[in-house]
């Protein structure tokens, strides 16, 4: 070989070394220097993590800042996921300390919705002398440590239940519908009541720790924290009193219907539940809403058991979680008249002079006759508009509403129905609560959708003469909530002015400074001149004052000189259950600023059972305002009635 | 009076620029393997400059080891040659018995004590003095006999290499195996040829599943960077991330998050560049590529300066295994070339390829200074 290929073939070499190198150098350009930017942010997040603790919620007050939801320091144990594994003897060692099932405590720390870079808490509120236990034991317990953590408590129990609502962790449609809120999986939300429809000021801003772990997740050090802010306390227009009464008052008469025989079916009233609702005609707030039954909110917090879940949606316990002031739905009966007799007179069809001849019953005359008679036959002579309403005439009212289907050329086919929707009737009230129903006002339009809805459930899409005549007197395919009935009554009480009822009255800092105010929320005006309002407001207040009035038994003994009321007795058929008793009272009765509506199922008259549960609500209300002497508020009684 | 100095004294050309160059490498290797393990250690409870030590003690050696293969004349152990390789394919033989420790999916260790030696690395050595003395003993250009003799030189050994197995260290074989044959004087069309059934022999490898899926998924996960299921693929992305991270500064020694963070997984060993890339930065990478450029350039001069074939031939074979591993090593940290387990030169921690890489430097020096005498 030759000296000069050997040059050569090391020259090769040589180049071959060069171009190797320069492909290093090439793509060490590149990756240095052109693509450094975006690798550099990759190299963030993969050494960055955030942690969010929850911050306390706001606190819910009554009207007066009495707390009826607040926080409490719970004691905790928690494991770290590090130390402790599934197979750790450790756990089932918690396990018997606690007296809990080591699956549980299996499921919890593998449970995915708590931070791995956070303590599992195994066991939520955890008695002290246990804490003291593990403390003191603590070899025994490597990786488990005991905690304060904030956790939800409403401290009157039931008490105002279904106005508070209930929290629980936050679901995957929840999740998805605060996308942008910065929710995260494991997190507690409102669930319902104030909870829910108040839930953005309630919520605070979390804690967010700003981590740097390593390839394990193991936590290096902190690079920052932003502090937990609690959430605004929300202050309800509920008056604790007053909630209280109604709550008491409504189980009280339920309590007593059931130990009542129904006349019609000589059995005893089921009464499975009610509502009593309060409200201020001037604004729309809500000063109570009683729902019976009820449930403690309490039992949702850290989750309800699923047992004790079912109980509660189990149909044989008259579903407690219901609110029935805004989800009951029942016919008005005759506190229906209001809307009649406002249509009567707002069309001319009667002046309020006019006399009607009640002998006890009415023939319609129409498609084919049919005889209608008043609740337990009662005959009360000629009566006008205004007497008509104080006994309760259903033959007055029943003659109005074939006058008024006969006239349909003239006012229309749903002249009634038109005026109780202008009082709220048959729609949502837009309350500041979740899950409201929106009841319906039966006209013929609306039969006939629904039966080309769903013809199985209404076969029949004729409208007939009977129709418009049980309209009249609120019975038939009618249904509102009452917190409607409230509500058309507190828009006749003031005058003719629809609000919005609402729970809510203010937002307040952590200070107790008012951030928000929730305003009286005007929905609509409705035209009541005194032509009209008159005759109606006399007979409404000979409903409780006149001794012919269908509830002047129920107010026997009532300072009425000193509070005025004035109300409507109602009982709703609802065959093939009993009667569904009705009443609705508005005090002081020619400036008033509540509205009482009692509703109680299966419970019979309106004047027997619903008056006297509102009765003792407004005993409570007229000592409370001073009005009465204060003494021990006596039970509720059942009275005889007519309507 | 003093005895006249002697020019040809091998003392006297010493090449120090080599030597300087080397031992620069092997000084950043060492405070790399600090920075990429102190975190861990520390966090482990343990001893945070356990691997600065032990890669200081391999140093020393190391250092010892090239000493004394520079002293001797490498004339004389050409002589050795054949004990040297027989020696070799012993410990070959017996890594693969129940002898020999398996770790990682190979079977390529003897553990002694608490430390660990790898014969490969030791064969790799022996495999150029050997190769070189087979071929420097044809004169002119290689004829097909002499071929076939350097071809079954490197058989043996390669074959048990694969049986352990550790592709990387065949693959730095065969390019030794390459480099020594062209040099060597091997015809152009056996150079083709052979090239031709190595590129043949490694898609045979890849294809016909002669390899363990993770074997294949190591290979081949730089050509589809993408898919980050797999754990090689973890591996090249996080390698990636350290060193582009690094931009041309790089984020200061011991302020890497990748690199304090454990995030590239085999960092003070075959992924020990990462840790230069992220805290030193381009600039680091490439005083390191520069520091290695100086090295082979002079390992190369050495080759042309030698007085013999045989010396020349050595040169080359320890030319070839430096810059093979140099760029198969930093290529597949940065994504270019496939993923194996070889270590980068005087850089990655451990002792047998320190000790081996090493020698292969005092040989060279050895060539070097009795290039007159």
């Amino acid at each position: 070989m030759t000296k000069d290929t050997s040059r050569l073939r090391l020259a090769i070499l040589g180049m071959v070394v060069l171009s190797l190198f320069s492909a290093l150098l090439a793509r060490l350009w590149y990756l240095q220097i052109l693509a450094s930017p975006t690798y550099k942010v990759e190299a963030q997040h993969n050494s960055v993590v955030f942690v969010y603790t929850e911050a306390p919620r706001g606190r819910i007050l009554d009207r007066n800042g009495k707390v009826l939801a607040d926080n409490r320091v719970v004691l905790a144990l928690v494991a770290h996921r590090e130390q402790v594994k599934a197979d750790s003897p450790v756990l089932a060692r918690v396990a018997d300390l606690l007296g809990a099932k080591l699956d549980d405590l299996k499921d919890r720390l593998a449970d995915e919705r708590y931070s791995q870079f956070k303590p599992v808490p195994l066991a939520i509120d955890v008695q002290k002398d246990k804490l003291i236990y593990v403390r003191e034991h603590q070899a025994d317990f490597p990786g488990i440590e005991g905690l304060q953590l904030t956790e939800r408590i409403y401290p009157n129990g039931t008490l105002a239940a279904h106005v508070l609502g209930t929290v629980g962790e936050i679901n995957d449609k929840e999740l998805a519908a605060h996308k942008n809120d910065g929710y995260r999986a494991g997190e507690t939300i409102g669930k319902s009541g104030a909870e829910l429809t108040y839930e953005a000021d309630l919520r605070g801003t979390p804690q967010i720790e700003k981590l740097e772990v390593d390839s394990t997740g193991r936590v290096q050090r902190s690079l920052g924290n932003q502090p937990a802010v609690q959430g605004h306390d929300v202050r309800l227009s509920i008056d604790i009193d007053i909630q209280r009464l109604a709550e008491e008052s409504l189980a009280q008469g339920l309590d007593l219907a059931r130990r009542s025989t129904d006349f019609l079916t000589g059995k005893p009233f089921l009464a499975p539940g009610g509502s009593a609702v309060v409200l201020d005609p001037t604004d729309g707030s809500v000063l109570a809403m009683a729902s019976n039954p009820t449930y403690d909110p309490n039992e949702f917090i850290n989750g309800i058991s699923v047992k004790r879940f079912a109980e509660l949606n189990d149909p044989a316990n008259n579903y407690p979680l219901n609110n029935r002031a805004i989800q009951g739905l029942y016919a008005p009966g005759s506190t229906f008249k209001l809307a009649t007799a406002v249509a009567a007179l707002k069309d001319g069809l009667i002046t309020p002079k006019d006399t009607f001849n009640d002998t006890g019953s009415y023939t319609i005359t129409g498609e084919q006759p049919l005889t209608v008679s008043n609740a337990r036959g009662a005959k009360n002579g000629y009566v006008n508009v205004t007497q008509a309403i104080t006994v309760s005439s259903d033959v007055f009212f029943d003659w109005l509403g074939q006058r008024f289907w006969d006239s349909r050329g003239k006012f229309g086919q749903a002249a009634i129905q038109d005026v109780a929707r202008s009082l709220g009737m048959g729609d949502y009230t837009d309350v500041d609560l979740p899950f409201e129903a929106d009841g319906r006002v039966s006209d013929p339009a609306g039969r006939e959708r629904l039966h080309k809805d769903n013809p199985d459930a209404f076969p029949h899409p004729e409208w007939y003469t009977g129709d418009t005549v049980n309209v009249a007197i609120g019975q038939g395919d009618t249904v509102v909530t009452p917190l409607q009935l409230a509500n058309a009554y507190a828009t006749f009480a003031n005058g003719g002015t629809v609000y919005a009822p609402h729970v809510g009255q203010a937002v307040l800092d952590i200070n107790g400074q008012v951030i928000r105010t929730v305003d009286a929320k005007v929905v609509r005006r409705t035209e009541l001149p005194a032509s009209i309002r008159d005759p109606l407001q006399a007979g409404f207040k000979g409903v409780v004052n006149d001794p012919k009035g269908t509830a002047f038994g129920a107010f026997a003994g009532f300072p009425l000189a000193a509070f005025p009321v004035a109300g409507k007795t109602g009982t709703a058929e609802a065959p093939p259950k009993q009667d569904t008793s009705v009443f609705t009272a508005y005090a002081p009765a020619d400036n008033a600023r509540y509205v009482v509506t009692v509703i109680l199922e299966q419970a019979g008259l309106g004047a027997s059972a619903a008056a006297p549960v509102a009765r003792r609500v407004l005993e409570g209300i007229a000592a409370k305002e001073g009005v009465a002497p204060v003494a021990p508020l006596a039970n509720v009684n059942r009275v005889a009635g007519a309507d | 009076m003093q005895a006249p100095r002697n020019p040809a004294a091998p003392w006297r050309h010493l090449d120090l620029t080599l030597l300087l160059s080397t031992v620069g490498v092997a000084a950043m290797g060492l405070l790399m393997v600090y920075s990429s393990t102190r975190s861990k250690q520390a966090n482990a409870g343990l001893d945070p400059g356990y691997y600065l030590k032990r890669q200081a003690i391999y140093l020393v050696i190391g250092l010892v080891a090239m000493a004394v293969a520079a002293l001797v004349d490498y004339r004389r152990v050409r002589d050795f040659a054949p004990i040297l390789y027989g020696g070799a394919l012993l410990t070959l033989l017996l890594v693969i018995s129940p002898l020999g420790t398996s770790r990682r999916g190979a079977q390529a260790w003897f553990q002694i004590g608490s430390y660990q030696f790898e014969p490969s690395e030791v064969a790799k050595l022996v495999f150029i003095i050997s190769l070189a003395a087979v071929c420097a003993s044809f004169r002119g250009e290689l004829e097909t006999g002499g071929l076939l003799a350097a071809l079954g030189i490197a058989f043996v050994p390669m074959a048990l290499i694969y049986v352990q197995p550790d592709l990387g260290t065949d693959m730095v074989f065969a390019a030794v195996l390459m480099a020594v044959l062209l040099v060597a004087g091997a015809k152009p069309r056996h150079i083709a040829v052979l090239s031709l059934i190595g590129l043949t022999a490694i898609v045979a490898v890849v294809q016909l599943g002669m390899l363990k899926d993770y074997q294949r998924d190591r290979l081949t996960a730089f050509l589809d960077p993408q898919a980050d299921s797999q754990r090689s693929s973890y591996n090249l992305r996080q390698s990636q991330i350290a060193i582009a991270a690094g931009g041309i500064g790089g984020r200061g020694l011991f302020q890497g998050t990748q690199t304090n963070l454990s995030f590239v997984p085999e960092q003070h060993t075959d992924f020990i560049f990462t840790a230069v890339g992220e805290e030193l930065g381009f600039l680091g990478g490439v005083s390191l590529l520069g520091f290695f450029g100086v090295m082979l350039w002079r390992v190369w001069r050495a080759a042309v300066l030698a007085r013999d074939q045989f010396g020349r031939l050595l040169c080359v074979g320890v030319v070839a295994m430096l810059v093979f591993q140099i760029f198969e090593n930093m290529g597949m940290t940065m994504g270019i070339t496939p993923i194996t387990g070889i270590p980068l030169p005087f850089m990655s921690f451990g002792g047998s390829a320190m000790i081996a890489s090493f020698i292969g430097v005092g040989l060279v020096l050895n060539v070097h200074m009795r290039r007159f005498g």
